[in-house]
């Protein structure tokens, strides 16, 4: 097991947004977090990162409790953030963006990720603000690689881009987890988390509601219907 | 060949100043030019908080007020080496910022602004009442010049021109070390905590050390500018650890532009040719700083710096008419 949350409850000002969510992903494991508009699923992987820690509950990371650290340190440890606003540095290139994650210990290099991203080494020397939304998706994923995560935390990685970038950020993120990079993923998309994913976590209100396989969701229609609004 | 060209075209601004440099003296006292590159120094210091690392210290004149007292009380009293009161006073400067860096950064915002300010005050009634060395409201005065001694020659730097040569001289080496700064991946990263803190603490940085180290830096070169500066009248005026002289650097570096490394530059040539020659005429002469301020943040909110980009930009327009205005992409 590479990250187990247990317990967490997190607040915003005096929003009580998780409450008491718990799950873990093993190693080399993709696993999506699934829910509604503000069931907190984007708050989870923000506690996970310290960005909003949680007032209770524990999350540990290859074994070290990694409660209440500051983002910067539970970085360093290895996990790697991808927020769904995607937060491109504007003002500096594409080039600048990847050379500013760089960690050594990365599999990848500012260099190499292309083969990742093809169309990145067109853009390098474009600043952040002048490439489009899947570009800057790309990007996104790019710099969290570069800080050489063994886990990586994908939030709607597939958010407002045209199906086309989206089948190729979807054969990325394939190739990845063929790598066997450990993955925690929060999707809207229902049809891309289910192809991604070895396990499945519903959220509502701020709680598990589900968890088990991608194939055990497939086999109960009726929670997809309650809990996302899809039908399958 | 595109990379030669680029490079080409970062030397234009060092030959632009360079000849600035060199042309200034002629168009204006010894003193007024001295103090351009004096105040170039400060509002480049400061621009390394407010235009790289997104932080707007309303307390530069501390460090600058620091750096001025220190190299006097060290050349009146020790008859120190004029660079050894330089390089004491811009360590003096990057210690005091240090520590008022350490503090104010732990809050962010409006607040981190207004502790800046609250320490200036601090400073200036800690000098004001240390009137038996400071010489309190009256200033320090009686700070020698004496010559540059470099073992082989000595520069003597006590006529005007030959000051404003030495001021020149530390202004380009002080641009060009801060220049490295931001260019280096140091700078990348202030740039990157200045757009979104929280993103680059997710990369793994320690958002608040670097902000730390940036106020350091900025305190220093500060602290060095304000050396010069009392070198400059043979006397430290209270001013320069006064409030007003941090609102000046930040009005010259906003007029100047923040976007880019060079416009503080401009800003400061701007404001004190303004402020020492129309306020020699004109005593309301802050009533136009005020105007042009007014204009800038208006209509050129990148500052002077921008009118040269627009400006350039619309060159560039006018000279492609007529021709297709994009090209094919290979896709």
């Amino acid at each position: 097991m590479i990250l187990e949350v247990s317990e967490i409850h997190a607040y915003y000002g005096l929003a009580h947004v998780l409450h008491g969510v718990s799950l873990r992903v093993d190693q080399g494991e993709v696993v999506a977090l699934l829910g509604r508009n503000g069931a907190g699923k984007s708050t989870t992987l923000k506690a996970i990162m310290g960005i909003v820690p949680p007032r209770s509950g524990r999350v540990t990371f290859k074994g070290t409790n990694i409660t209440g650290w500051p983002p910067h340190r539970i970085a360093r440890l290895g996990i790697g953030y991808v927020p769904e606003t995607r937060d491109i540095f504007s003002y500096l290139t594409a080039q600048e963006n990847l050379l500013i994650a760089y960690n050594q210990r990365s599999r990848w290099t500012p260099e190499t990720i292309t083969e990742l991203f093809p169309k990145l080494a067109e853009l390098r020397d474009r600043r952040g603000r002048n490439l489009s939304g899947g570009e800057q998706q790309m990007l996104a994923i790019a710099r969290a690689l570069l800080t050489g995560p063994e886990l990586l935390l994908l939030d709607e990685p597939s958010q407002g881009l045209a199906p086309i970038v989206v089948s190729s950020i979807l054969e990325a993120v394939k190739r990845l987890k063929e790598q066997g990079l450990s993955m925690l993923l929060v999707e809207q998309n229902f049809d891309l988390a289910v192809e991604l994913a070895d396990r499945v976590y519903l959220i509502d209100h701020g709680q598990i509601v589900f968890e088990g396989a991608v194939q055990d969701l497939l086999a109960r229609p009726e929670l997809a219907a309650r809990y996302l609004g899809v039908t399958v | 060949m595109a990379r030669f060209r680029q490079r080409l075209a970062g030397l234009i601004p060092w030959a632009a100043l360079l000849v600035a440099i060199l042309v200034l003296p002629d168009l204006t006292r010894p003193t007024v030019a001295t103090e351009v590159w004096v105040f170039a120094i400060l509002a480049l210091a400061f621009n390394l908080l407010l235009g790289y690392t997104g932080l707007l210290s309303f307390g530069q004149a501390t460090f600058f007020g620091t750096g001025a007292y220190t190299a006097g009380l060290l050349l009146i009293h020790q008859r120190a080496h004029p660079l050894a009161a330089l390089a004491v006073a811009a360590l003096a400067g990057g210690l005091v910022a240090a520590v008022i860096g350490y503090l104010c950064i732990r809050r962010i915002g409006l607040y981190f602004i207004m502790l800046t300010f609250a320490f200036n005050l601090m400073a200036y009634f800690i000098v004001y009442q240390a009137s038996s060395i400071t010489g309190g409201v009256d200033g320090l005065p009686g700070v020698p010049r004496p010559p540059v001694d470099l073992y082989v020659l000595a520069w003597d730097i006590r006529p005007g021109i030959a000051y404003y040569l030495f001021v020149g001289l530390i202004f380009l080496l002080c641009a060009m070390t801060l220049k490295k700064v931001v260019d280096s991946p140091f700078g990348l990263v202030l740039q990157a905590i200045r757009e979104n803190e929280a993103r680059a603490a997710a990369l793994g940085y320690n958002t608040a050390a670097f902000k730390r180290v940036a106020f350091i830096i900025s305190g220093a070169f500060s602290g060095l500018a304000g050396a010069l500066y009392g070198m400059l009248f043979g006397i430290v005026p209270i001013d320069t650890i006064y409030w007003v002289t941090s609102g000046n650097v930040v009005f010259m570096t906003l007029i100047g532009g923040t976007t880019s490394f060079f416009g503080p530059i401009v800003g400061a040539i701007f404001f004190i040719w303004l402020a020492e020659t129309v306020s020699v005429r004109w005593e309301r002469w802050p009533l136009i700083v005020g105007l042009v301020f007014v204009f800038v943040i208006f209509f050129f909110r990148g500052g002077f710096v921008e009118v040269w980009h627009r400006a350039y930009g619309l060159l560039v327009r006018l000279s492609q008419r007529g021709q297709p205005k994009y090209g094919h992409s290979k896709d």
